[in-house]
């Protein structure tokens, strides 16, 4: 590819300058592997520097250190306690006898089960007296893993409480011995809500979002590692264990495995192209047709534009599983759409709304408008308003018919601004889970690509095929959670495309 | 000359004017017509099964009747419940995570919101297991599954603070500065300075947040499975859609349709200016 | 010391005495139980219950949750959780396999499998077992599908010809409804021509192999069947109540008998499956016959176990599937009884039924089916549908079929032909396959295994001992690392030292 100079970069036209970012991108992308391949010897040296570093300071923290300091090694908090800060010392604490209660009592056994995930399953016995089988649950793999994790972000959670203990014994020793004084508890209390104030806003939501986000996902990236399925859940029937990479093996191998004859990256791929063409269509047409609609409702002289507005809105309120339901049974085969037309005499066969593959695709996109258009309307309707008049003014004055207007001013500015929106909705609708299940459930069925891991539609989503390998017949948890890890590659892949193209997205300051 | 084209763009303003109203009327029936004909059905008690038309041949309550005899009650009252929780605690949450992310510069703030990002682009549909577990660990699953879901809900809702810190950024740092000058910590400089500005975007979140569980739905259904008691409205209408039950449910599902969707919508279309300053001044920025 | 042991001793006979003396007894208690039955099954349950309280001679007194979950979710629901799941629970059989799986089911004691055997009927027993152990109590015998029809469309006479349903339903422009992209009702044209497929279960209600022949002569016939109407324009892929949205003739079961008596009223018409004709030679379409099954979840304790399989006994028995089996307007669900007693009970008959039971006569109880044939049997009426109806497409379409289940097996023709080391070879002890590579007739193993002297393994293909060499185990004379090279042609097998 030719390298521009800025000269010549500044000289090429919009479009232009597109591609050759996005050529220019891809062309980056083998010399940033090579890249990283050759400075892993860095990092990794970095890395241990780091790690060393470390070490030292808590060395010398410990040989240079005071009785007081060399006590918190052991009793975390005893520093902070012996030089007046109660409130913090309080808190190590209660940390560290936390900790050791938790270790002792659970967590202690929950690691130590964590590389087998279990040894004994659950067993059965006749009673022949009362003629009937009682069951003994033994271990449970699924517990195991679940507060495995969470007893390892609990370690990691001390250790860098710990260290945080040692640092601030040798900052109150340096502080003392130049002759400052230490904060103290009501100093402490003022900052939470002043220099600190960011730290109390984040705590409860952070806590929500670690517990609740991401510990769920380490342990269902985990679970892609072990053979968690309906036929080892863990508890009641079959404990399950790790199989390292094998579950990658199965959906990235080209050979058989999948009923239809058809491997699973076949399958993969099939639906990663038709959900790639879904997110495509479903974010441009609604975002066309929404401003669209916009424009011809902001346009001067049209009148009761308050009501054009709130009819749209109303979708908008009305709860998707009411209206989505509702019209897919309108479109169905014998539904009221077909049964009108048949009774006109405007068709002699009902039309294969949901049958055929390619009307079935073409049914959800354009039912997705019908979900889309309002919100992108309202969306567009503030940018459009917010867009100088003196603009079109002066275009107008220089001649510029109004398709040339919309082209040269309403358009830029408009990607220029919701340049971030349309990533977002992209990546949104790759992830589009209600439209697909509440209107097709992922019909008609695909022969090729069905099989042994559930019925596979052709115009199932990534996501939906996710939730019925989850919820099918075998329920295949980890092969769920490989594809999980592959969307989740895919949409990385994507957003770092567009993060790096798309000039608006850069500089989140440039707003404020 | 000029004349003669003054006019004929005048007229071509009229022709044009004249075929956006034809449109736009056309727009309005297709996105009206759905929820006409959901109303029209729930009204209908010859029958209790799909049909090929729309206008009733005998009108009565009969649906609706049904709906107060079933757990439908149960349902609306948990639905409710899970809503009112989550509009008041989601909204604090949100509200402190993208004041804090739009206002303070710190150490960790560009890796944590990158970070953020990160995990956004996890399939969320995978955690549902887990998830589940952990709540039934907690003895907040089947019947206790109101709590349960608000739980879920609310913990991971920080992650939905692009659009209201978008709305932030656009209020003036110069207004924060002039009142720590004057002496307020971080904390008034928020209530008294910031709060009283952020009506639209506070109401906004409010709104959404009241609205998601009314269509919550998958997660929902794996959470309270098996106990009646602990669905709410999308979960309980869905079963009625089922082979084995919509043939005597399906203009039972129109009323409750019907039910659930005419309060949200009276709220939302009264609400309708905040939301879309909400949208319009936070969505886009991202 | 001595006294304290004899009043140990004395003390432990008249307990061990007391279990003996009266299991029934012990049985008294008060139970909290949650029962998962259809919505439109809860409020009979609940009362049934009640009876069961009042009358049972054991002292048991359960109380009960009926919740509202349908049959064909159980499994769905039970698999998200068994420890929370519902006690007792109507599953629709298909699932047996799954909820067996799963630990969500327990197996029966002997005198419970002795009520399943001698009350029930033959169909209704085999789709309660798994191998030869029984895991649930059948409720019902009536999960088959037959003909509801509009005599204002179709005349009497033709009922019995698929070919001239068709042709009425085209003449008059209605539908003919026939949910055939479903393996339960797409299968029953391959039972109408002989064709069987039976899969084989453990006792574990692990599925050991397949044993199916619609890809054959006779297959083929009934594909053509399948073609015959699903080529027709009047065909419609549901099993819906249809009648009211232009539908002249229904393929549905009983469970829509009241809806569709509503929809005709006087021209409600119900029969039995037609026939179809293929080179002059007719065949009467086939189907599945099933059963709704109750299932007990495994307990941890015994006692409470043993009530719960006696309230079980009592919900599937003789009384309470006579009432279910009543006309809806009175108080029953109209589902026709599994039981053997109930069956001859006049009470237990409505015009739906006995089309059933006429149907019956063609219909193949449904065994144990793994969870994945429903998924690849359906895509048989797909491929079909979208053939010329030539024999060599609906021919390709079976073949697609066969291939489908061998690997659910993950039998590919590539792992059913290689060959692989098994023995006691790099830290294996005869339970790992290690894989080779063939060069025409010659396979090598894809790394050389480091081997003691006395070290024995042998040569097999697909991973079965049909074809394996050499004979008698390999044993290796004197140590060192080896490929194990093997000629198929031959059945020789040598070891190569690596390099």
């Amino acid at each position: 590819m030719k390298q521009y100079s800025d000269l010549e970069y500044l000289r090429l036209s919009k479009g232009q300058r597109f591609l050759y970012k996005l050529m220019a991108f891809f062309m980056a992308i083998p010399r940033a592997i090579g890249h990283f391949f050759l400075n892993i010897g860095v990092y990794i040296k970095k890395a241990a520097q780091g790690v060393a570093n470390e070490c030292k300071d808590i060395v010398t923290t410990f040989t240079q250190g005071d009785w007081k300091t060399k006590t918190s090694f052991v009793i975390m908090g005893f520093g902070n306690l012996a030089r007046g800060q109660i409130l913090r010392g309080l808190l190590f604490l209660l940390f560290e006898v936390v900790f050791i209660f938790y270790m002792v009592f659970t967590g202690g056994y929950w690691m130590s089960m964590l590389p087998s995930l279990g040894k004994v399953g659950p067993t059965s016995e006749y009673n022949a007296v009362l003629d009937t089988y009682v069951t003994a649950y033994n271990d449970n793999s699924f517990k195991i893993l679940l507060y495995g994790v969470l007893t390892i972000f609990f370690i990691v959670a001390f250790i860098y409480t710990w260290r945080v203990n040692v640092e601030q014994n040798k900052l109150a020793e340096q502080a003392l011995r130049s002759g400052k004084k230490l904060k103290s508890d009501k100093d402490d209390l003022r900052s939470m809500v002043d220099e600190q104030f960011y730290k109390t806003l984040l705590a409860l939501p952070m806590t929500g979002i670690l517990v609740f986000t991401v510990m769920p996902i380490v342990f269902m990236v985990l679970v892609a590692f072990t053979n968690y399925d309906g036929a080892h859940n863990g508890f009641s029937n079959n404990l399950f264990s790790w199989v390292g990479l094998d579950n990658f093996n199965t959906l990235l191998s080209w050979t058989g495995g999948n009923g239809g004859g058809q491997s699973y990256s076949a399958t993969f791929g099939e639906i990663l192209t038709w959900t790639l063409i879904w997110a495509f269509l479903a974010t441009f047409t609604n975002y066309f047709l929404g401003m669209f609609v916009a424009m011809m409702i902001n346009k001067k002289g049209i009148r009761l534009k308050k009501m054009w507005r709130t009819v749209l809105v109303m979708t908008v309120a009305i709860p998707q599983f009411i209206s989505l339901l509702y019209v897919s049974k309108m479109f169905a085969r014998n539904g009221l759409i077909n049964l009108s037309l048949l009774d006109l005499g405007l068709i002699k066969q009902p039309l294969p709304f949901w049958e055929d593959p390619t009307w079935a695709r073409v049914s959800v996109i354009i039912i997705n408008i019908w979900v889309g258009i309002p919100y992108l309307m309202l969306i567009t309707t503030g940018i459009l308003m917010n867009i100088p008049a003196d603009l079109y003014e002066s275009a107008r004055i220089d001649g510029a018919n109004a398709w040339q207007q919309y082209r040269k001013i309403t358009l830029p500015y408009m990607l220029f601004i919701t340049g971030p929106y349309l990533l977002t909705s992209f990546t949104g609708n790759m992830n589009n889970f209600n439209v697909i299940y509440l209107l097709t459930g992922g019909a008609p069925t695909n022969p090729a690509a069905s099989g042994a891991a559930g019925s596979v539609g052709y115009t199932d989503l990534l996501i939906t095929w996710l939730f019925k390998i989850t919820t099918g017949a075998e329920s295949q948890y980890y092969l769920a959670s490989v594809v999980g890890i592959m969307v989740f590659v895919v949409v990385a892949f994507i957003s770092l495309v567009v993060y790096n193209v798309l000039p608006s997205i850069k500089n989140e300051e440039d707003y404020q | 000359m000029n004349e003669k084209r003054h006019m004929g763009l005048r007229t071509l303003n009229r022709v044009s004017n004249t075929s956006i109203y034809v449109i736009l009327t056309i727009i309005s029936v297709i996105w009206l017509l759905p929820f006409v004909f959901i109303t029209l059905q729930s009204f209908r008690v010859e029958s209790t099964y799909q049909v090929g038309y729309v206008i009733p041949k005998q009108w009565g309550l009969q649906n609706y009747i049904n709906l107060w005899n079933s757990d439908f009650k149960r349902w609306y009252i948990n639905t409710f419940i899970i809503a009112l929780a989550s509009a008041v605690l989601i909204t604090i949450i949100q509200l402190c995570m993208s004041y804090t992310l739009s206002r303070f510069r710190f150490k960790m703030r560009g890796p944590l919101m990158r970070f953020m990002l990160i995990l956004g682009m996890f399939p969320g549909m995978l955690t549902m297991i887990i998830l589940y577990r952990v709540l039934s660990d907690l003895g907040l699953t089947q019947a206790n599954a109101v709590p349960g879901l608000i739980l879920v809900g609310v913990a991971s809702s920080g992650m939905g603070y692009y659009v209201s810190k978008g709305f932030f950024d656009t209020i003036p740092k110069s207004l924060d500065e002039a009142a720590r000058v004057d002496g307020a910590t971080r904390f008034q400089v928020l209530c008294k300075i910031i709060l009283p500005l952020s009506k639209p975007i506070v109401i906004y979140t409010i709104l959404t947040a009241f609205m998601g569980p009314w269509g919550d739905f998958v997660f929902a259904r794996y959470v309270a499975f098996g106990t009646s008691a602990g669905y709410n409205v999308a979960v309980g209408m869905y079963s009625w859609l089922t082979n084995d039950q919509i043939a005597r449910m399906y203009t039972t599902f129109c009323a409750g349709g019907v039910i659930v969707a005419v309060p949200v919508t009276i709220l939302f279309l009264c609400l309708q200016k905040y939301y879309v300053e909400g949208v319009t001044g936070g969505a886009v920025k991202g | 010391m001595k006294k304290f042991l004899a009043i140990l001793m004395a003390l432990a006979m008249v307990l061990s005495m007391g279990t003996f003396a009266s299991a029934s007894s012990e049985l008294a208690g008060e139970y909290d139980v949650t029962i998962w039955a259809p919505d439109a099954a809860v409020a009979l349950t609940t009362s049934q219950v009640e009876a069961f309280n009042a009358n049972n001679e054991f002292g048991i007194t359960i109380n009960a949750t009926v919740e509202p979950v349908s049959e064909a979710d159980a499994a769905t629901n039970m698999i998200t959780d068994v420890s929370a799941g519902g006690d007792l629970y109507f599953f629709a059989q298909d699932q047996l396999s799954r909820l067996i799986q799963a630990g969500a089911l327990t197996k029966l004691g002997q005198g419970a499998a002795a009520f399943v055997k001698d009350n029930n009927s033959a169909g209704s027993t085999l789709a309660a077992q798994s191998g030869s152990d029984y895991y649930a109590y059948p409720l019902t015998a009536d999960n088959g599908y037959f003909m509801y029809y509009d005599k204002s469309v179709i005349p009497e006479e033709d009922i019995d010809s698929l070919e001239k349903l068709v042709a009425d339903c085209e003449a008059a422009g209605k539908n003919f409804s026939f949910e055939l992209e479903n393996a339960w009702y797409n299968a029953g044209f391959f039972f109408g021509v002989g064709c069987h497929s039976d899969w084989i279960t453990d006792n574990d209600g692990n599925f050991i192999s397949i044993d199916d022949d619609f890809n054959s002569e006779k297959g083929l016939i009934a594909a053509k069947g399948l073609y015959s109407i699903v080529s027709s324009p009047c065909y419609v892929n549901s099993s819906n109540t249809d009648f009211a949205s232009g539908s002249a003739v229904v393929v549905t079961g009983t469970w829509n008998y009241a809806t569709i008596l509503e929809q005709l009223g006087d021209n409600f018409g119900v029969a039995d499956l037609p026939s179809f004709t293929v080179d002059g030679q007719e065949y009467h379409i086939g189907s599945y016959s099933g059963c709704k099954l109750l299932g007990v979840k495994p307990q941890e304790d015994a006692v409470k176990g043993a009530a719960l399989n006696q309230l079980a006994q009592y919900l599937t028995g003789q009384e309470c599937q006579t009432q279910r089996a009543a006309d809806p307007d009175q108080g029953g669900l109209g589902w026709g009884p599994s039981n053997k007693a109930a069956l001859e009970d006049p009470a237990c008959s409505n015009p739906a039924l006995v089309a059933l039971s006429e149907q019956n006569a063609y219909a193949i109880p449904q065994p144990n089916i793994h969870g994945s044939w429903w998924d690849i049997a359906k895509v048989i009426t797909t491929d079909i549908k979208a053939s010329d109806g030539s024999d060599e497409a609906l021919m390709a379409a079976l073949q697609k079929y066969d291939d489908s289940i061998a690997a659910v097996f993950e039998m590919t023709d590539e792992v059913r032909n290689a060959f692989t080391v098994i023995g006691t070879v790099a830290g294996t002890n005869w339970d790992a396959d290690l894989p080779m590579t063939a060069d025409g007739d010659v396979w090598t193993s894809n790394e050389a295994f480091e081997m003691e002297a006395g070290t024995e393994f042998k040569c097999r293909q697909g991973k079965a001992w049909d074809v394996a060499y050499p004979a008698d185990n390999f044993v290796v004379d004197a140590a060192g690392t080896y490929y194990v090279q093997l000629d198929a042609a031959s059945g020789e097998v040598s070891l190569v030292p690596a390099e």
